[in-house]
């Protein structure tokens, strides 16, 4: 009994932040989909949304919610900025696939140093949305925090697709990432996708971010292994599908958590990366087949 | 006149789309054999299954005899089948001459230990490589942009190099695949003539091609394709006045 | 072959051969020789900063082969120099191998590890490959923690001998630093040979066009495999001549930071060319050690200079030297 509440348990652990790679995931799709570019800077995203909320609330005395929001629009910002200075310069002249992938991890390692600068190297920590004591299901106990994760992942997943389905520029990203030059003869702007593809991308990070921080910690180095573990998620899922990157994102947070389970927590990684090779080798093109 | 090439009843087709609907023809050992007909008459796709770029859905092609339906287009060069594209892919960083050079890989030996070491018969063997690219360059006349960048000859001249480098693998039967198109009328005309060259040379050409001029002006033989089936072969004279092909092309 | 034209010219294609002396080039050579010259003399901590951007040239020259001459990529590179600096490390200390022959059983893993993982990984493309061979370093990054027995995890393997041959040792920092500059003048020359060679144009070929490539009869995988291989020897050395210089070998050498600071390198000093690994190699490698003041911002700065390099000046130092040469001599 004891043994089965324990796997239970690390099931639900692994789904929450399975959920969190799931977004990361996303935010790795929302760009691609509209350029074909791996934004390998993903990771910072993530960072800056768990720290900025910290910053805000310690140093600024903002609320919670203002401080999140706040946090947010910052990683919006930051997104749209490396789109601009970044990404837009070497897109002009296509330059080769990791060209792109070298400028935006050395993106990643700017905002990363600039993050060491301003608030030092010192862990920062969230806490928890609501304080409440863990709930026992049936001897499990979940903590509330996985619950905040798995409902907003869902809300945020939901909001997306009214957006990508209903709204005007939405269905205009979905355009391009269909067919760039047709787009273009329709009048879209297509180079005001790609900023708004990195903002929104930013922002997803960010989110992820915050509800990461306060089960785990944040400081300003945790952005690549993040942007790792959104992109096996991506993979896993078929790039380009935000749905499969969802799917994927809980896929390699249950294998994750029972590798951890199973075989001690140095095996993490192993466990996360082996799924990603197995994928690459076996099925590139992941669970829902990818976009391009 | 024995066949080099002969297509026995190719087809392909993609989901629904039949592209090229059981298809059989023979290209002699010697001359010029062209493939027309009009837009997506099936042309290019024939020409790729062909070369071994895409697979056939049924059918054929024997080279020399020899079954060679499934061979990937690297095993189907080494049998003596090369072929351009009809958008030029060169190796850009390389020169005219270093591309012509490429193209003795198949008639050349050496790896590793031939690069590092240079043995007296790797040296021998680059001193001929650079002479034979010389004489190819010149049979099309780009001796004077041996040493130039490939990206950037102009487009023309491209064509030309990309024909060169084929012939380097001295093919027994070389693919064209609309060597004429995006040539202005001198290129086309220079052009033409090495076409003749190469075929007088011993080298069978299958080409296929939108320009009529070019067509009648070297081929012997004309193969025309419509909505992926053969529905003439001859001469071009006898070819221009088929009413099926007038139908074809006019209806 | 086709008949032979007879109004060929050899005098006008031989004339080709001897163009003037290339300028800009030799200029990258010579300041090249001067930074080394520099640390030669004045030895101490100018030579052991030099000595390690030296070695990271041996990685960085590896890498060029596969990325600049083949058009590949691979953010994995380190998985190989971790084979060969750990095979030294543990050979030349538990087994008191001599360095030379540790050095080779590390090569012989290397290749034997590239071998494997090559087959699966070089067929896949683009980011594909290039999120492969980087879950390949990081795994090999995460053994060389996670197998202690063998590696001491964190703690590294120490007390690995110099480099030596024999009763010959290169002890004192002149000594390494004219053991490296001789292993880097050799690998340079033998890239230099295989750029004008048929391994190395069936390289460029690849890098041009698979496609066509293979209609001129390239085995594209054979050869994309050959590049890795060539690749992952490099790096296997490099990762020898590491442990053996610095005397100790912990994970923390070969993790994705070794990787960043490899691509900047070859960016910088320019992809594909024969002199950009080492100029690169010895840029990076000083800029921090300029900018010492500045300790906090040093990654900062050098991710900065890494974003502008790749916006404003993609051929490097020794690309651009090289398209000026190109154009004198035209």
């Amino acid at each position: 009994m004891d043994n089965i509440s324990l796997v239970l348990q690390s099931l639900i652990s692994g789904i929450s932040i399975g959920c969190v790679y799931g977004l990361i995931g996303i935010g790795f799709c929302v760009i691609y989909n509209a350029s074909g570019i791996v934004n390998f800077a993903q990771g910072a995203f993530v960072m800056i949304g768990g720290m900025a909320t910290s910053v805000l609330m310690t140093d600024f005395q903002l609320p919670y919610a203002a401080a999140a929001i706040g946090a947010i629009i910052i990683a919006g910002i930051v997104g749209a900025a490396v789109e601009r200075l970044v990404v837009r310069p070497l897109w002009n002249r296509n330059v080769a696939i990791f060209v792109m992938i070298l400028a935006t991890l050395a993106a990643q390692i700017v905002i990363e140093r600039m993050a060491y600068i301003l608030v030092g190297d010192q862990p920062k920590t969230l806490p928890p949305v609501s304080d409440l004591p863990p709930m026992m299901l049936g001897g499990v106990a979940v903590n509330i925090q996985s619950l905040w994760i798995l409902a907003s992942s869902l809300i945020i997943i939901a909001a997306l697709n009214v957006f990508f389905k209903t709204s005007r520029t939405g269905k205009a990203m979905r355009a391009v990432s269909i067919n760039a030059e047709a787009a273009v003869l329709q009048g879209i702007p297509v180079s005001r996708m790609l900023t708004l593809a990195f903002v929104i991308s930013a922002m997803l990070g960010a989110i992820a971010g915050i509800l990461l921080t306060p089960t785990q910690y944040t400081a300003f180095n945790v952005g690549v292994p993040f942007a790792i573990s959104g992109f096996i998620a991506a993979i896993i899922g078929g790039f380009g599908r935000p749905l499969g990157a969802f799917i994927g994102g809980i896929a390699l947070g249950v294998i994750q958590s029972m590798a951890i389970l199973e075989l001690g927590a140095g095996f993490k990684n192993v466990a996360a990366l082996s799924l990603l090779l197995l994928f690459l080798f076996f099925r590139p093109s992941g669970l829902l087949g990818s976009t391009r | 006149m024995s066949a080099i090439l002969e297509v026995k009843n190719a087809t392909r087709s993609f989901g629904g789309l039949v592209a090229v609907n059981d298809v059989s023809f023979s290209v002699p050992s010697r001359g010029v054999t062209a493939v027309i007909g009009p837009n997506g008459a099936g042309k290019t796709t024939l020409f790729n299954v062909i070369a071994g770029t895409i697979s056939a859905n049924g059918g054929t092609i024997l080279l020399n005899g020899e079954d060679v339906t499934d061979f990937k287009p690297e095993a189907k060069a080494a049998k003596g089948l090369v072929r351009t594209f009809q958008l030029v892919k060169l190796f850009q960083d390389l020169t005219a001459a270093e591309n012509v050079k490429v193209g003795f890989h198949l008639k050349t030996h050496g790896g590793l230990f031939a690069a590092l070491f240079q043995p007296a018969w790797a040296r021998a063997a680059e001193r001929n490589s650079e002479k034979t690219a010389a004489d190819l360059l010149d049979l099309v006349g780009l001796s004077k942009v041996a040493q130039t960048s490939a990206s950037i000859l102009p487009y023309g001249q491209q064509r030309l190099l990309e024909i060169a480098r084929a012939l380097a693998c001295q093919p027994s039967i070389l693919l064209l695949d609309e060597p004429a198109a995006g040539l202005n009328a001198e290129e086309s005309e220079r052009l033409a003539r090495a076409i003749r060259r190469i075929a007088a040379d011993g080298t069978a050409v299958l080409l296929i091609e939108h320009d009529m001029k070019l067509v009648m002006d070297i081929a012997d033989d004309v193969v025309v394709l419509d909505y992926g089936r053969k529905i003439a072969h001859g001469t071009p004279d006898a070819v221009r006045n088929d009413p099926a092909v007038l139908a074809a092309y006019l209806g | 072959m086709t008949s032979s034209p007879s109004t060929t010219l050899p005098e006008a294609r031989s004339a080709v051969q001897t163009t003037r002396l290339p300028l800009a080039t030799a200029a990258v050579w010579a300041v090249s020789a001067a930074i080394v010259g520099y640390a030669l003399i004045f030895g101490g901590y100018a030579a052991t900063i030099i000595s390690f951007a030296l070695i990271y040239a041996v990685f960085v020259s590896g890498l060029n082969v596969f990325m600049g001459l083949t058009a590949q990529v691979s953010f994995g590179q380190s998985a190989f120099a971790a084979i060969g600096g750990y095979s030294s490390a543990v050979l030349t200390t538990t087994y008191a191998w001599p360095p030379l022959a540790g050095m080779s059983a590390g090569l012989v893993f290397s290749l034997l590890a590239a071998w494997a993982i090559g087959f699966p990984t070089l067929r896949l493309k683009g980011h594909y490959l290039a999120m492969a061979t980087l879950a390949i370093g990081l795994i090999t990054y995460e053994i060389a923690v996670e197998w202690e027995s063998v590696t001491q995890g964190y703690l590294g393997i120490s007390g690995i001998p110099p480099l030596g041959i024999g009763p010959f040792e290169a002890v004192s920092d002149r000594q390494i630093l004219v053991v490296l500059s001789v292993v880097v003048l050799v690998i340079a020359f033998a890239v230099k040979r295989i750029q004008h060679s048929r391994l190395g144009r069936s390289f460029a070929a690849v890098a041009g066009s698979e496609e066509a490539a293979a209609t001129l009869g390239i085995n594209v995988a054979r050869t994309k495999l050959v590049s890795f291989l060539l690749a992952a020897g490099l790096a296997s050395i490099s990762g020898s001549l590491f442990v053996h210089v610095v005397g100790y070998v912990s994970p923390e050498v070969f993790g994705l930071h070794m990787v960043i600071l490899a691509f900047s390198m070859v960016y910088i000093g320019g992809l594909g060319t024969v002199a950009g690994p080492l100029i690169g190699a010895l840029i990076v490698s000083i800029l921090p050690e300029v900018f010492r003041g500045m300790k906090d911002s040093q990654d900062l700065a050098y991710g900065i200079a890494l974003i502008l390099i790749l916006i404003y000046a993609p051929k490097g130092i020794a690309g651009v030297a090289g398209a000026f040469d190109a154009r004198r001599a035209a």
